[in-house]
């Protein structure tokens, strides 16, 4: 095998060449590998034409083809399929003139002595142990040589950095990832801009006012952007929010990339508090339930988290405004960044949603290994209750765990446009309720997609660590 | 030690295997909360004034709770003597009954439970049918209180107590003619009408119709249906009945309100009558217009109802046939759809839902619209691991064999024999769609202000938060009660459709 010589040789080169036999059976990277090293593979390629001409195959095809005319094979062929041919015609009662008949054969005859001639030739090379030279033989050869290699560095950048990702399956799984997401995020803002181009609306009418003349409508539409095609605006937005640069906003006339990264941050970081204070009540009240199935406290526990699924946000918040601002005054009904206590309410209307979810997934993934053999094993070992619970039981069930808790962190920052609603938060889902009334097309779609990528950023690092974290999907990823 | 242990366990084991035992500890529990919080709200904290009505209410429900914790320990003391329930104690259940004037349903289908020993799912399903009646006519008759109620109110409520008087004979002929194997073929002439009162709303009555054609149907045959094996697994499990039992009764008083509600007490301004608290006449009080609360609460249901469903039923089924041939035919069709409805996945609910609102207006059908895409992926995905899995069955391979079309292969094999997780999925994420249709209808987002709708509802009682808490309370209660109702129902239905604990 030329890959195997090659990985004995050792070596960056070694690896090169094995790394492009592998891409070049993966049926869709082959096509980027090729595409990307274009210049370089256009060279291989047409030494490959070359000595293809004089290699092994061509040359045992060629004693075959010979051996066989020679034996009368394929007269013997034609007479058969001739005789085929014509008995089927009359079976079929058709007629036929002799000299269609002759061409029938000859294509037929054709067809077949090309077929068993290449059987021959494979079944003589198997036997003896020689192969069809291949482009990745080729370039093997070529690259072999380090002139090669040094002047196609250049030409061929792109291919050696696609050779370089491909060779470590954790890094290729990566920059798989991240390539996806960035499609997903290009995806997000497209169909975000879609939905409020073809909105009805009218920003301009509903800004200026009834009383606006069609040439100041004409002039907003103009300053704006609002005149251009579809294409061109949804290019303008995809480029600003790729430059963080979206312009104005249709009211108000602020800067709304300044805005959002004004709000986001609080968004965000009531987002984690909350998320971090949920995660720690959550996974104990889960466990404890799971050991302890069908008790008084699994029971009640269970219960508690399935009303804290059933509350609606806005309510629980405005009972809790209801109690603790309004009859004890105990904490501040609305959010100032000054008062910590403020922030109070707000990461416990927030977590709960999170805290019953959490906590009911981690019951039943705990349930789900807690019968698993290994626990029995791990018992009869006579470790101890406490190292089987930690160790054994808790790390496998982990991983679910964590799948909700990322895809809970995404609907955590939807929801909280409704929370900071209530305890009057300038967030980002403030400033996108706020903004769509009008719609402001460009601050909505800031706000939107800002969020959709956070949270696909999140997600793809929750994937990546499971990679690192889980040793089943490391072996699988290796398979590749 | 080892035996006191051994018999430990094996007491906890008998309690536990007994179901009239653990609904018994489950429905005082349950009772005593409710005692407990009508005692709370009985006392009126700022003045020191008793409320009497509220506490009228909690001493009826703690008398019934006394009794029911009585008749735990007596089940109790049976299981560990004998090992059975004897008959005495059965017949206390009789009491229980009785608490169906307090309302509190725990304890009246406990009653219903403990006094017949062998429980057919359709005995269940025709106590549960009963009391759903029941209720809807004690609801109505709440409005003999108004100075004037709807023209159809009278007929309507005629037509509600025969239908009761007829659900009650069906309850009776039931519980002596159906056994857990056999009914009696001339409970056909029962069956009938049964499924004519559906039409009141009251499913359980078109369920116990359909459950007795087809248990007289299949009768002397031992073999089980899917669909008798869902209905025993979940007639037994009393939250998912309680869950079930609140969404029926919701639906309906949705259809009943129609006749026997005044829908202009609901929505036309009454200015004599502005902000008043809860009264007889006004059960929850009435809001800053004059508007009764309680009514437009009622009217509520059927929009929450209806925008959960809809907004349900949508998503599951393009999801479903996005998820069904991309899991069937897989490689490019599969990434194709599934890179495509990644997209979709990555902006949360909510704010696709807001930006679809942004650019459409906010009106009901929009709302069903916009929530109804944010769903898809997720309901796309789990068919699609279902029907991966189906597809690998061998009845897949002989209707190949047969040379079934690949659309009659999808659609008539595999997808009807992956929907248990899809119903189980749908169950559990309607209560998040009501949800969010009230959120968003208190964000202004949602349905149209001027209708009665629980998120606007509420949004009217945060601005008296102040001085009419009420206003904000009550609404938010009702979309907790359903969306808790359906929570336990998808919950019990998981029960019952998991194959796995088989």
């Amino acid at each position: 095998m030329g890959g195997t010589e090659a990985a004995r040789r050792g070596g960056l080169i070694g690896s090169i060449s094995t790394t492009y036999h592998k891409i070049l059976l993966n049926p869709s990277y082959k096509y980027l590998l090729l595409l990307l090293g274009a210049p370089v593979n256009l060279v291989v390629f047409l030494f490959y034409l070359v000595q293809r001409r004089k290699d092994d195959y061509t040359a045992a095809e060629n004693r075959i083809r010979s051996a066989m005319l020679a034996s009368g094979y394929l007269e013997a062929l034609q007479a058969e399929i001739a005789q085929q041919q014509k008995r089927k015609h009359e079976f079929f009662k058709q007629k036929i003139s002799e000299q269609q008949l002759q061409q029938e054969v000859e294509r037929i005859a054709q067809a077949r002595f090309k077929e068993e001639l290449r059987d021959r030739t494979t079944k003589e090379l198997l036997l003896n142990n020689k192969k069809r030279l291949t482009m990745a033989d080729t370039f093997d050869r070529l690259i072999a040589n380090p002139l090669f290699f040094i002047i196609s560095l250049i030409p061929g950048l792109l291919m050696y950095i696609l050779i370089f990702l491909y060779r470590s399956p954790y890094l290729k799984y990566i920059v798989e990832r991240l390539a996806m997401t960035i499609l997903v995020i290009f995806g997000v803002a497209v169909l975000v801009f879609t939905i409020l181009y073809l909105s009805p609306f009218n920003p301009a009418a509903n800004i200026l006012g009834e009383t606006a003349t069609p040439e100041q409508i004409a002039a907003f539409n103009k300053m704006h952007g609002l005149d251009q095609g579809y294409l061109t605006q949804l290019w303008n937005n995809i480029k600003g929010i790729a430059y963080f640069d979206l312009g104005k906003s249709f009211s108000g006339n602020e800067d709304i990339t300044n805005s959002i990264a004004r709000k986001f941050p609080i968004t965000l970081t009531l987002t984690v508090i909350s998320l971090i204070i949920a995660i720690a009540i959550a996974l104990p009240i889960g466990i404890i339930s799971a050991t302890r199935p069908n008790s008084f406290f699994d029971y009640t526990f269970m219960f508690v988290a399935l009303i804290g699924l059933s509350i609606p946000n806005f309510w629980q918040g405005l009972i809790l405004i209801l109690n603790f601002s309004i009859k004890l005054q105990w904490l501040p009904a609305t959010f100032n960044p000054e008062n910590w206590l403020s922030i109070v309410m707000p990461v416990i209307v927030l977590g709960t949603g999170l805290t019953a979810s959490v906590a009911r997934m981690t019951r039943s993934s705990t349930l789900e290994v807690i019968h698993e053999d290994y626990m029995i094993t791990a018992r009869a070992k006579g470790l101890g209750k406490q190292t089987i619970l930690m160790k054994h039981a808790v790390r496998n069930a982990i991983i679910p765990i964590i799948t909700v808790i990322g895809l809970q962190f995404g609907g955590m920052m939807g929801g909280s446009a409704v929370t900071e609603k209530v305890f009057n938060i300038s967030g980002i889902g403030s400033y996108i309720v706020d903004k769509q009334f009008i719609p402001d097309i460009p601050a909505i779609m800031g706000g939107v997609v800002y969020t959709a990528i956070t949270i696909s950023l999140v997600n793809v690092i929750i994937d990546i660590l499971y990679a690192f974290f889980d040793p089943r999907i490391r072996s699988k990823m290796k398979q590749y | 030690m080892i035996k006191k242990l051994q018999s430990k366990q094996g007491t906890a084991h008998q309690l536990k295997s007994s179901p009239e035992y653990r609904q018994a500890s489950f429905t005082w529990v349950i009772s005593l909360t409710l005692s407990v919080i009508l005692l709370l709200n009985s006392f009126d904290f700022a003045g020191g004034a008793l409320k009497p009505w509220v506490f009228t209410a909690f001493a009826a429900y703690a008398l019934f709770t006394i009794v029911q914790m009585i008749i735990t320990l007596l089940i109790r003391r049976d299981l560990l003597r004998t090992g059975d329930i004897r008959r005495s104690t059965r017949l206390l259940g009789y009491i229980q009954l009785l608490s169906i004037i307090t309302g509190n349903l725990f304890t009246v289908t406990f009653g219903f439970n403990l006094v017949k020993q062998q429980k057919p799912p359709e005995y269940t399903i025709a106590v549960y049918m009963l009391l759903t009646q029941l209720y809807v006519i004690a609801i109505s008759a709440l409005n003999l209180f108004k100075p004037y109620v709807s023209n159809t109110f009278l007929p309507a409520m005629f037509i509600l107590v025969v239908v009761a008087i007829l659900q009650l004979i069906a309850l009776l002929l039931v519980a002596k003619f159906v056994t857990s194997h056999y009914a009696h073929p001339k409970l056909v002439w029962l069956a009938l009408p049964i499924i004519v009162t559906a039409a009141t709303g009251n499913i359980f009555a078109l369920v116990l119709g359909i459950n007795l054609l087809a248990k007289i149907r299949k009768n002397g045959n031992p073999a089980m249906t899917r669909w008798s094996d869902v209905w025993i697994k979940l007639t037994a499990n009393s939250t998912a009945m309680a869950g079930l039992f609140f969404v029926i009764f919701l639906f309906c008083l949705s259809v009943c309100s129609v006749f026997t509600f005044d829908y202009s007490v609901a929505i036309d301004n009454n200015y004599s009558a502005i902000l008043l608290p809860p009264s007889l006449e006004y059960p929850f009080g009435t809001d800053n217009f004059g508007r009764d609360l309680f009514s437009r609460i009622v009217f509520g249901a059927r929009i929450s109802l209806i925008v959960g469903f809809a907004s349900t039923l949508i998503p599951v089924i393009i999801g479903g046939i996005l998820g069904a041939i991309s899991g069937y035919y897989g490689r490019q069709t599969d990434n194709i759809i599934m890179r495509l409805l990644d997209v979709l996945y990555a902006i949360p609910g909510i704010l696709l839902a807001i930006a679809i609102i942004a650019a459409f207006g906010a009106n009901t059908v929009n709302l069903i619209l916009a929530l109804s895409v944010g769903a898809i992926p997720t309901y796309a995905r789990t068919m699609r691991a279902n029907v991966m899995l189906v597809s690998t069955y061998e009845y897949v391979d002989a209707a190949r064999a047969f040379g079934s079309s690949n659309f009659s292969i999808i659609f008539k094999h595999i997808v009807p024999n992956s929907l248990a997780p899809m119903i189980v999925k749908s169950t559990l994420t309607i209560g998040a769609a009501v949800i969010s249709t009230s959120s968003l209808s208190y964000l202004g987002l949602g349905v149209e202000p001027h209708i009665p709708e629980w998120g606007n509802i509420l949004k009217i009682g945060s601005t008296y938060l102040e001085t009419n808490s009420y206003l904000a309370i009550y609404p938010g209660l009702a979309i907790i009660a359903l969306v808790l109702s359906f929570n336990f129902l998808g919950d019990g239905l998981r029960d019952a459709l998991d194959p796995k604990l088989d």
